[in-house]
């Protein structure tokens, strides 16, 4: 009934990728190579590993820190749940977790000590989960004596990298919302800020999808191969938030057959057509979803029947398009926008618009009939009204420089015309009449 | 007199740390501190009902399902809908789904590794283990030789990922007491455990797209309209479950509770309870009756005094004080609006120490959890619930229905299994309810308001305990939005009186051999499963009070 | 001529993105999303190349710069304000909300003609780069998703777009009002290069030095106009 939990093992991994055990061990010795221990440190670090907490001074595990700040430990669930390979796989298997504040066995004392050990060895990844909390210089999160902010500092500067996870650990997510009470901000922005250069890949989601999670640990963290891994200008992993959810929706189809469920839970919902009346934001949304599926690939949010709430949005340098901000009212196909504390749904001002000026043009129309204009527009000027006060700087030459009136010339008038003036008689255009001036 | 503190708290859900005072080998006096402060009602303020049950369920990682539940319960009452019966089946489902996750996950992933020691496993002689298995009547599903072997490979590799920095060794090696053979059954069923809270979750995404952050469970029913193809999925799930529970979790905490008697002797807490109810019962709806409906939810309301004597919640008797908090002032506000603003002052126990408000119960601390419901049930008289906790009373060498037998860390954590039975059996009944209910052509899910405007209050349970959402909706927008959640209840501070809040209470007169690890005072703190990323909340309450103005029409930068 | 067509051009093919830009906006129909999107794409690059065609033109056409008047320059003298244009804007605008009785002396574009009309081209350009930040082959290329960003995100962007539909549509509105509610002459112009008479604007002194006279259709027009000529509305005669 229940899987053997004893059979898989990371090799199983790593061969299907197509590495072989040989080449990963080869690989891994690249790595504690690459990471540039120092000659000099080495005694240092065998001698604090001697009395360590943290197991013995070598071992196949990839060493991890996981931290969590301002989260609500929903990404760490979302990695309890991950199948392919199985959690106890991946924490037995694959990565040394030698803190994480869910599932170490150690508390308190101990497991700072194990983290500070597994600093100072170096040569680890750390994974933090949760929003950067600026608010009361940091307060808004304490742990251990000390801010959260602090302990993210000193657990990043020696990383070989920060795996970001999760929407607020990417940009603040929700916590960054209006009115971004605690100051809330991403992983990125935060070390950028304290002048701490160790990458950052940033997979975003609310909650982080734990396959996306460990499809970025095995390229990215174990075989330390920077080519497998393509990272967007959001340091995302390209391959996997470079698509919009829309592209690759079963429900597709009936958004282009134009079939949809416009009610909750109603009879098209069961029919499976699309969610695109109900605010579904797969079409702005880039995240491989509805590829990798959620919960051992048993569904995803569209395949329940929710729209698309778009929570993968995050822009890493930005908390203020974190996703709750870009995407309320969920339900509505348009975000509110916002001016002052007046918020508005952008379609209906639109329209508004477009109405109003229609009906300002109709009304000017009756204003043109009234004023007579319709029939050829009413007659000119004689003379510009900033001709007749500045006479010295007229732009125009007036048949009078003080009254003005049309330079009446029958040279000029073949010059501009190419061929000959109108014989007088017909010349009958009540010029300087029209233009004001005296009438003939 | 020496001070012990843990700090962090693993193995729980956010930030807690706990000061203790230790007087001759016991605690004489305890400060619990939740450690973030978010900000979750300020966020929700100016957005729609629908939106905020979206918002505030990504409270919390671990029981989503329950905060999404309780905002829509609230946004309900508020907007004036009785959800349909298929609606409430579904929403039972997905509840149930999350709470046999969170308690499986709890007790085997989170507290297990206070009882039992999984590298000592590699001691165990794998016939004599089969044969203790089959002694304790608990379940091998997994081949424990091959455990064992990886188990040895793990531990020749040296290094100890997730069991770095162990307390293993505490108490000079006396602190875990468990033998090899049983820890090695203990390990199986944590990796099990893995596996099954994983199934459990599934569920819930079956239901819900993904968990946690269910997405189908909002105002007015469930957006999630079941299909033939999904209901036997649900079915299958639910049966492998049940099969899994009921052949281990009760067995494996009876085969526990002989090495730790003396659990039951500490961790009392403050001896009150309260209990708001969950899973909508059958009979479905009670014309409006809040309390009908509370009481004859499947795990029934009830508020129990010193004695257990059960009474109905009154929303006027819950207060909040805040004068040992990191907030403005040290008013007490009465529900359901309470005026906070967050201070962070310094970390000082004889001050203001902790991002947790303290919220009280017709002036009193109270617990809240797993315990606080299934005695409320035994004195509503839940026949399942009266039965097998009798029985377990029994077990543990009281006579039925002694209930203060229980009144104790182990106790606290024991009762526990006996609602996740509870609860995976009824997941099989409610799946066969909805299959009979939609052969009767009963396909309505979702109902839309009948006002826009009105104020509503949700009052559910969490894994975790009593759990509380309520809202003033306008025309489709929030004016005002409060929570409070089971770990707020436990993880309380001293009060305006100078009463501890209950997990306090409950640390005060645990033993402590060993100050740098005191372990007992970590098993009574993993029994209320504190969940501190919910308990920190504050609330922006009518008082005209504006935030700084944003002219950006795309919102804050 | 030339710009006949790409004025032909630019009223097809936006009322084509128009159309479609709806129905992709409101899919609810069914069966022609494809094909919309395909039109929508298409009539979006021909737009775009037809400005920029139209821009560069400009400068290598000539065209009359005034009413009447055969003396042409390079359009985008005309396209661009001159010096008679200067200190004209409040007096154009007065002159359309009724507060001056007398029309603006000037060239064939008054102000807010030729402001709008320097507009349409920035307008096209907006409307092709944030199309193509939508646009999933494009969305990614670094250039469209740092605009995507610089603006908020792709919802944003949306919204952005589709209200740069909006303000064509309302151009429109106005440009087809104004251009026909004095008389239609212009738009026979512009549609079939019809010419027609009018006063002779002379671009060198900046006023009126007669009128534009075609001797074979004079007669018939004084007997049935009488005496106002439709055709002195200088801001309705182009080349």
């Amino acid at each position: 009934m229940v899987d053997q939990a004893t059979t898989t093992d990371a090799f199983g991994v790593l061969e299907s990728r197509g590495v072989s055990r040989r080449s990963f061990m080869k690989l891994c010795a690249g790595v504690a190579a690459a990471a540039g221990l120092s000659q000099l440190a080495i005694p240092r670090v065998a001698e604090a590993l001697e009395k360590s907490v943290i197991g013995a001074t070598s071992g196949d595990l990839y060493p991890v820190i996981w931290i969590e700040g301002a989260s609500c430990t929903g990404c760490t669930e979302s990695f309890a749940q991950i199948e392919t390979p199985d959690v106890a796989t991946v924490v037995l298997d694959i990565i040394s977790l030698n803190y994480s504040e869910t599932l170490s066995a150690a508390a308190g004392y101990s497991v700072e000590e194990a983290k500070a050990q597994t600093i100072e060895a170096g040569n680890y990844v750390l994974i933090y989960e949760g929003a950067v909390l600026e608010g009361w210089n940091g307060n808004a999160l304490r742990v251990a004596g000390e801010t959260g902010n602090e302990a993210l500092i000193h657990a990043a500067a020696s990383a070989n990298a920060v795996m970001a996870v999760g929407s607020c650990a990417v940009n603040g997510g929700w916590c960054a919302a209006y009115p971004n009470p605690s100051k809330a901000m991403g992983v990125q922005q935060f070390l950028k800020k304290e002048g701490i250069d160790t990458p950052v890949i940033n997979i975003p989601g609310c909650p982080v999808n734990p396959e996306w999670m460990m499809q970025v640990l095995v390229d990215v963290v174990l075989l330390k191969d920077p080519s497998l891994v393509k990272l967007n200008s959001f340091n995302e992993p390209a391959d996997l938030f470079d698509q919009t959810i829309h592209d690759n929706c079963a429900r597709r189809g009936h958004f282009e057959n134009g079939e949809f469920v416009y009610e909750f839970g109603s009879k098209e919902e069961a029919l499976g057509y699309c969610l695109y009346p109900l605010g579904c934001r797969g079409p702005q949304t880039k995240a491989q979803c509805p590829v990798t599926l959620w919960n051992n690939r048993r569904s995803w949010c569209v395949q329940a029947g929710s729209p698309c709430i778009g929570c993968c949005e995050a822009n890493p340098n930005d908390p203020g398009d974190n996703w709750v901000q870009v995407n309320t009212p969920f339900y509505q196909r348009f975000r509110d926008l916002r001016v002052g504390d007046f918020t508005f749904q952008p379609e209906p001002v639109a329209w508004a618009l477009t109405g109003i000026v229609a009906l300002a043009l109709v009304c000017h129309g009756f204003g043109m009939k009234k004023t007579g204009r319709m029939d050829g527009g009413a007659p000119f000027e004689p003379i510009r009204k900033w001709d007749a006060k500045h006479p010295d700087q007229a732009i125009g030459t007036y048949a009078d420089p003080e009254k003005g009136g049309p330079v009446l010339s029958a040279e000029l008038t073949e010059e501009n015309t190419h061929h000959a003036a109108a014989p007088a008689d017909v010349v009958v255009a009540d010029y300087e009449g029209e233009a004001g001036g005296e009438a003939r | 007199m020496t001070r012990s503190i843990i700090d962090p708290i693993t193995r729980i859900e956010g930030h807690l740390r706990v000061e203790m005072e230790v007087t001759d080998g016991v605690v004489s006096d305890a400060w619990v501190s939740g450690g973030c402060f978010r900000g979750m009602e300020l966020v929700v303020q100016n957005r729609t009902p629908e939106d905020a049950a979206q918002i505030v369920e990504r409270i919390c990682g671990v029981c989503p399902v329950s905060h999404a539940h309780a905002s829509s319960i609230a946004a309900e009452k508020a907007y004036g809908i009785t959800i349909s019966n298929n609606a409430r089946l579904v929403r039972n489902l997905i509840e149930g789904a999350q709470f046999l996750h969170s308690h499986i996950l709890w007790f085997y992933n989170l507290c297990a590794l206070d009882y039992v020691n999984p590298l000592n496993a590699l001691e165990a002689d794998v016939a004599s283990t089969y044969d203790l298995a089959q002694q304790l009547g608990t379940s091998m599903d997994t081949d424990f030789k091959l455990l064992k072997e990886k188990l040895e490979r793990f531990a020749a590799n040296g290094q100890l990922s997730i069991f770095s920095g162990n307390w293993f060794d505490c108490d000079n090696g006396e602190g875990y007491k468990l033998p090899a053979e049983a820890n090695l059954i203990c390990t199986a069923h944590y990796l099990e455990a893995l596996k099954m809270q994983a199934r459990a979750s599934e569920i819930a995404a079956l239901i819900g797209g993904k968990m946690p952050h269910v997405m189908t469970l909002i105002p007015g029913g469930t957006a999630f309209v079941p299909t033939e193809g999904k209901l036997d999925d649900l079915w299958a799930m639910a049966c492998e479950i049940y099969d899994w529970v009921s052949t281990t979790m009760i067995q494996d905490t009876l085969a526990l509770a002989p090495f730790y008697p003396d659990a039951l002797k500490f961790g009392k807490g403050c001896g009150r309870y309260i209990a708001w109810g969950v899973f909508e019962g059958p009979g479905w709806p009670y014309g409006g009756d809040y309390t009908e409906q509370m009481i004859n939810r499947y795990l029934p309301m009830g508020v129990l005094d010193e004695d257990l004597n059960v009474s109905n919640v009154q929303e006027s008797l819950i207060t909040e004080y805040m004068g040992h908090s990191w907030y403005e002032g040290d008013a007490t506000y009465e529900s359901p609006y309470f005026v906070t603003d967050p201070e962070f002052s310094e970390y000082n126990v004889e001050d203001r120490y902790t991002w947790v408000k303290c919220p009280a119960y017709d002036g009193k601390p109270m617990e809240a959890g797993g315990f606080a419901r299934i005695l409320a049930a035994y004195k509503r008289g839940v026949p399942f619930i009266v039965e097998n906790v009798d029985k377990m009373l029994v077990a543990l060498g009281a006579k039925p229905g002694e209930l203060s037998a229980l009144q104790s860390t182990l106790g606290r954590t024991a009762t526990r299994q006996i609602e996740t039975l509870y609860i995976a059996g009824l997941m099989k009944e409610w799946t066969l309810e909805l299959m009979e209910a939609i052969k009767g052509g009963d396909s309505e899910y979702f109902r839309d308001p009948v006002t826009t405007t009105g104020e509503g209050t949700g009052f559910w349970e969490a894994p975790r305990g009593a759990l509380y959402h309520s809202e003033k909706v306008t025309n489709r927008n929030i004016d005002g939005y409060q929570i409070i959640i089971p770990s707020t209840w436990n993880l309380a501070p001293l009060n305006a009186e100078g009463v501890h809040g209950p997990m306090e209470q409950a640390l005060i007169g645990n033993p402590v051999e060993d100050i740098d690890m005191p372990i007992n005072a970590l098993r009574t703190v993993h029994s209320f499963d504190p969940c501190t990323a919910c308990a920190v909340h504050i609330t922006e309450p009518k008082t005209g009070k504006t935030f700084k103005t944003v002219t950006s029409p795309w919102g804050v930068k | 001529m030339i710009f006949v067509v790409t004025h032909w051009i630019n009223l097809v093919c936006m009322l084509l993105l128009i159309l479609t830009g709806f129905i992709i906006h409101y899919p609810f129909i069914a069966g022609i999303m494809g094909i919309c999107r395909g039109v929508h794409l298409f009539c979006g690059f021909v737009l775009f190349l037809n400005m920029v065609f139209r821009v560069v033109a400009s400068f290598i056409v000539k065209t009359s710069p005034t009413g009447g008047t055969r003396k042409q320059t390079t359009d985008i003298k005309s396209w661009l304000p001159q010096k008679d244009n200067r200190h004209q804007a409040l007096e154009w605008i007065k002159y359309y909300l009724f507060l001056r009785k007398d029309h603006p002396l000037g060239a064939k574009l008054g102000v807010p003609q030729k402001l709008s009309y320097l507009m349409i081209p920035v307008l096209i350009f907006l409307m092709f780069w944030t199309g193509l930040c939508l646009w999933g082959e494009t969305m990614n290329v670094p250039a469209f998703a740092a605009t995507t960003t610089l603006v908020g995100g792709a919802m944003s962007m949306r919204i952005i777009h589709y209200y740069g539909m909006f303000v064509f549509i309302i151009f429109m509105f106005i440009h087809i009002y104004l251009a026909n509610v004095e008389s239609i002459a212009p738009t026979k112009l512009m549609f079939f290069h019809k010419e027609h008479g009018g006063l002779v604007y002379d671009p060198d002194i900046h006023n009126i030095v007669g009128e534009d006279f075609d001797p074979e259709s004079c007669v018939e027009t004084r007997a049935k106009r009488g005496p106002i000529d439709d055709s002195h509305h200088v801001t309705r005669t182009a080349s």
